[in-house]
C-alpha cells in the first residue's frame, strides 16, 4: 500500500517534471536544427548548431547585447540591494508616527501595472534628456533607474528584518557603533540569505525585462538580449534555429546565477537569518 | 563583515567607472541629430533591405546623406511609437517609420501633429488607388506607399490534377464554390484544402475587402459589423472552412508555413509576401500556380484583395525635410529602384509608372513559368479601395471571441450583434 502511494507520488511528480522540463529540452534540441526542421516539429537533435551559432554571431551584435544586459542587471541589482535593505531596515527598526502610512502607500504602488506607468515615465525621461542627456532616453541608465528599487523589495527586506534579533542593535549601540555602522557591520552580514534571494529575483527581473527597455532604448548598440531575441523573430521568414540559439545564450546567465545562489535563495525565501 | 562592505563598494565603483565610459558612446546619437536620418522598419530581408537599396540609389546623387536603419519587430515599433507619441516629447523618435496600412489611421488621427505632410514632395496619384485612403488624413498626404499586400490563391497543381481539377476551375470563383471543391478534393484525396488559424482570423480582412467594405463605416470610426453583409458572409465562410473539415488547423506562423511546406494543403489564400516561404521548399518547384483570390458571395465583390502592405511616414521633427526628400526621390518616384526591388528582394511596389518595367514581366519557373509579378499587378489594380479606419485590430480581437461562441452554437445574428455592441462600447469615436 505504502509502495503504491510512493509510486503514484513519483508518477505525478515525473509528469510534472516532464511538463516543466520539456520547453527547455525543446529549446536545446531546436538550437541544433535547421529552421525548416523546427517548424515541422523535429524532436531529434540535428547537426546545424554551428551554422546557427555563426549566423547569430555574424549577423547580430550578440556581444554588445550581452554586455548591455549584464551591465543593466548587475548595476540595478546592486543598487536595489543597497537601497531596499536600507529602507527595509529603517522601516522596521526606527519608530516614527507616519511610517505605517508611508509603508501602505508604498505597498499600494505595487498594485499599479507597469503599462500604466510607462507613458508618464517616458515623458519624465524625455524631460531628463533635455537637462542630462547622459541618463535620458536611449541610455542604459534610463533602463536602470526605474528599477533601482521597488516596493516589493522594500517589503521583502522589512519582512525579513522582523526575524533579525533587535538585541544585536542595542549591543552595537552600547559598544559605540554608529547607526550606519550597525547597519553595515551587524545587520547586513546576518542577512546574507535575504540579500541572495533578493539579488536573484532582481537580477532575473532586470535580465528578462522587456517592455521598458523596448520603449526607452532605440539605438541598436544599446539593445539588450530580450530585445535582440524579439528582433530575430520580426521578419516574414524568421530563422527559428538562430532564434533558439539566441534564447539558449540568453538563458545561461540567469540559470547560472540561480544555481550558484540556490542554497541561499531557498533559505532567504523562507526567512531565515544567520545570527 | 568588513569584506561585504568592501566588496559592495568596489563593485559599485567598478561598475560606475565602466558605466561612465560606455555612456560616452551611447550619448549624442539620436534622431535629434539631423545629419543622420533614422528609420524604423521590420524584416531584414524585406523592408530593411528595401530601405538599404533606396539609400544606395539616393547617395549616388546626394553624397554625405546618411541613413541609419533601426530594425525592430512590427509590434515593437507600434509599442514604441505609441509610448513616445503619447508622452508628447518626441524624444528619440525616428525621422522615418514604416507603418502597416491597417494601423496607419490610428496613428495619423490620434497624433495629427506628429507627422509631416508630404503632399508637396510626391504625387500620390502615381500610386495604386487603394493605397490613398490609409496614407492620407484631413487633406494631407502623410505616407509614401511602399509594398502591396495584393492577395492570390496559391494552388498545388499536382493535387488538383489528382482530384480531377484544373487551376481554371478555381479561377474567379466565390468562397462558397471554393468550399464545395474543397470538400470534393478532401473526399477524393484526403488532402486539406486550406490552412486556418482559429485564433487569428486575419483571413477575414482580405475576404471582406473583396466586397469593398471594412469593419467600420466610411468615417473609419463607427463599427459596422452586425448590419454588414460582407462581414456576416466572411464570418460564416471562415467558420464553414473549419466545420466542413477542409481546413488544416494551424496555431502560429511556423505551423502555418509548415502546412504548405510539408505538402499538407492544396491551397494558400494569402498576400504575395508569402511567396518566399512557399518557394523555400525547393522540392515543390513547378507544382504551384497562383490564381485570383476567391470573392465573397455578395453583390459587387471582385476577385482581388489586399492583406497587409505598409507605407513610409515622416515624423514632424528636425530632419523632416531631408527625410521627405529622400523618400520622395526614391520610393516616391524612382522607377529603376522599383525594378531592383522586384528582382533583388521580391517586393512588389505600388508605384504605377514602374509597373511596365521588364522586371515585372519575368516568368517564374517555380510557378511553372507563370509571370506571377505581372499577374499580381493586374489584380492589384482591381483591389477595392477601403478606409481601414482606426480600429482594425481592436475589432479583430472582439470578433475572435464572438466567432468562438458562434462555433459553440450561438447564432450568427447574435454573435455579430454582440460584437457590434462590444465595439460600440469599447472604441473611442
Amino acid at each position: 500500500m505504502n509502495k503504491l502511494k510512493v509510486f503514484f507520488i513519483y508518477l505525478i511528480l515525473s509528469v510534472a517534471a516532464l511538463v516543466s522540463l520539456f520547453p527547455f529540452l525543446w529549446m536545446l534540441i531546436s538550437m541544433t536544427n535547421k529552421s525548416v526542421d523546427i517548424t515541422q516539429g523535429s524532436l531529434m537533435p540535428g547537426t546545424h548548431i554551428f551554422e546557427n551559432l555563426s549566423n547569430l554571431f555574424e549577423n547580430y551584435s550578440v556581444g554588445s547585447a550581452l554586455f548591455n544586459s549584464f551591465f543593466i542587471a548587475i548595476i540595478a541589482t546592486v543598487l536595489c540591494l543597497v537601497i531596499s535593505s536600507l529602507a527595509g531596515y529603517g522601516f522596521e527598526v526606527y519608530q516614527s508616527k507616519g511610517k505605517d502610512i508611508v509603508f501602505t502607500i508604498l505597498l499600494l504602488s505595487m498594485m499599479i501595472p507597469f503599462a500604466a506607468l510607462m507613458v508618464p515615465l517616458f515623458r519624465l525621461f524625455g524631460n531628463i534628456s533635455q537637462v542630462f542627456p547622459a541618463i535620458g532616453v536611449d541610455t542604459l541608465y534610463a533602463v536602470i533607474l526605474p528599477y533601482v528599487t521597488t516596493a516589493f523589495f522594500v517589503f521583502f527586506f522589512r519582512q525579513n528584518t522582523k526575524m533579525f534579533t533587535k538585541d544585536l542593535i542595542e549591543a552595537g549601540r552600547i559598544d559605540g557603533l554608529s547607526e550606519i555602522g550597525i547597519f553595515f557591520r551587524i545587520y547586513l552580514p546576518s542577512m546574507k540569505n535575504t540579500l541572495a534571494a533578493a539579488g536573484i529575483i532582481s537580477f532575473m527581473n532586470n535580465w528578462n525585462n522587456y517592455l521598458w527597455p523596448l520603449v526607452i532604448i532605440q539605438s541598436p548598440e544599446n539593445q539588450t538580449i530580450p530585445l535582440l531575441i524579439s528582433n530575430l523573430g520580426s521578419g516574414y521568414t524568421p530563422d527559428y534555429g538562430v532564434i533558439y540559439t539566441a534564447i539558449v545564450i540568453g538563458t545561461i546567465p540567469t540559470a547560472l546565477v540561480f544555481f550558484l545562489l540556490q542554497r541561499y535563495f531557498v533559505e532567504g525565501m523562507t526567512g531565515s537569518v544567520k545570527g | 563583515m568588513k569584506k561585504w562592505m568592501i566588496a559592495i563598494t568596489i563593485g559599485l565603483l567598478i561598475l560606475f567607472v565602466s558605466a561612465c565610459s560606455s555612456g560616452e558612446h551611447t550619448n549624442g546619437e539620436g534622431s535629434s541629430d539631423a545629419d543622420v536620418i533614422t528609420a524604423w522598419a521590420w524584416d531584414p530581408l524585406f523592408n530593411v533591405a528595401a530601405l538599404k537599396l533606396a539609400e544606395e540609389y539616393y547617395t549616388q546623387e546626394n553624397e554625405g546623406f546618411q541613413l541609419q536603419i533601426i530594425e525592430n519587430g512590427q509590434k515593437d515599433i507600434v509599442q514604441r511609437l505609441n509610448t513616445g507619441l503619447s508622452s508628447g516629447t518626441m524624444n528619440g523618435m525616428p525621422n522615418i517609420v514604416l507603418i502597416e496600412d491597417y494601423r496607419a489611421q490610428s496613428f495619423l488621427q490620434a497624433y495629427p501633429d506628429a507627422f509631416y505632410d508630404l503632399s508637396e514632395y510626391f504625387n500620390i496619384d502615381d500610386f495604386a488607388d487603394y493605397k490613398k485612403e490609409p496614407t492620407s488624413f484631413d487633406g494631407g498626404q502623410f505616407g509614401v506607399p511602399f509594398d502591396t499586400g495584393v492577395t492570390g490563391l496559391y494552388l498545388r497543381t499536382d493535387y488538383l490534377e489528382d482530384a480531377g481539377y484544373t487551376p481554371e476551375d478555381l479561377t474567379n470563383i466565390t468562397w462558397d464554390e471554393f468550399i464545395e471543391i474543397g470538400k470534393d478534393i478532401k473526399e477524393k484525396s484526403g488532402k486539406y484544402m486550406i490552412s486556418v488559424n482559429p485564433n487569428d482570423p486575419d483571413d477575414l480582412r482580405h475576404m471582406i475587402q473583396t466586397a469593398g467594405v471594412w469593419f467600420t463605416e466610411e468615417d473609419g470610426r463607427t463599427a459596422d459589423i452586425s448590419d454588414n453583409e460582407a462581414v456576416r458572409e466572411a464570418v460564416r465562410i471562415y467558420n464553414a472552412l473549419q466545420e466542413e473539415g477542409i481546413a488544416h488547423i494551424n496555431t502560429d506562423w511556423s505551423s502555418r508555413v509548415a502546412a504548405f511546406n510539408s505538402g499538407s494543403v492544396v491551397s494558400v489564400a494569402v498576400g504575395n509576401w508569402m511567396t518566399p516561404n512557399i518557394k523555400a521548399e525547393e522540392s515543390q518547384a513547378g507544382k504551384w500556380t497562383i490564381v485570383p483570390i476567391p470573392r465573397l458571395p455578395v453583390e459587387g465583390a471582385v476577385n482581388a484583395s489586399n492583406q497587409g502592405g505598409s507605407s513610409f511616414y515622416v515624423l514632424n521633427i528636425p530632419g523632416k525635410e531631408k527625410a521627405a526628400e529622400f523618400l520622395a526621390s526614391t520610393f516616391g518616384s524612382n522607377e529603376d529602384l522599383y525594378q531592383d526591388l522586384v528582382t533583388e528582394i521580391g517586393a512588389i511596389g505600388t508605384y504605377l509608372p514602374a509597373l511596365d518595367g521588364e522586371a515585372f514581366q519575368q516568368s517564374d519557373d517555380f510557378f511553372g513559368g507563370q509571370p506571377i509579378i505581372a499577374d499580381f499587378i493586374t489584380w492589384m489594380e482591381e483591389i477595392p479601395s477601403v478606409n481601414y479606419g482606426m480600429h482594425t485590430y481592436a475589432i479583430m480581437d472582439i470578433l475572435i471571441g464572438e466567432i468562438q461562441k458562434y462555433k459553440d452554437g450561438k447564432s450568427l445574428d447574435d454573435a455579430l450583434h454582440d460584437a457590434q455592441k462590444q465595439a460600440e462600447g469599447r472604441l473611442i469615436n
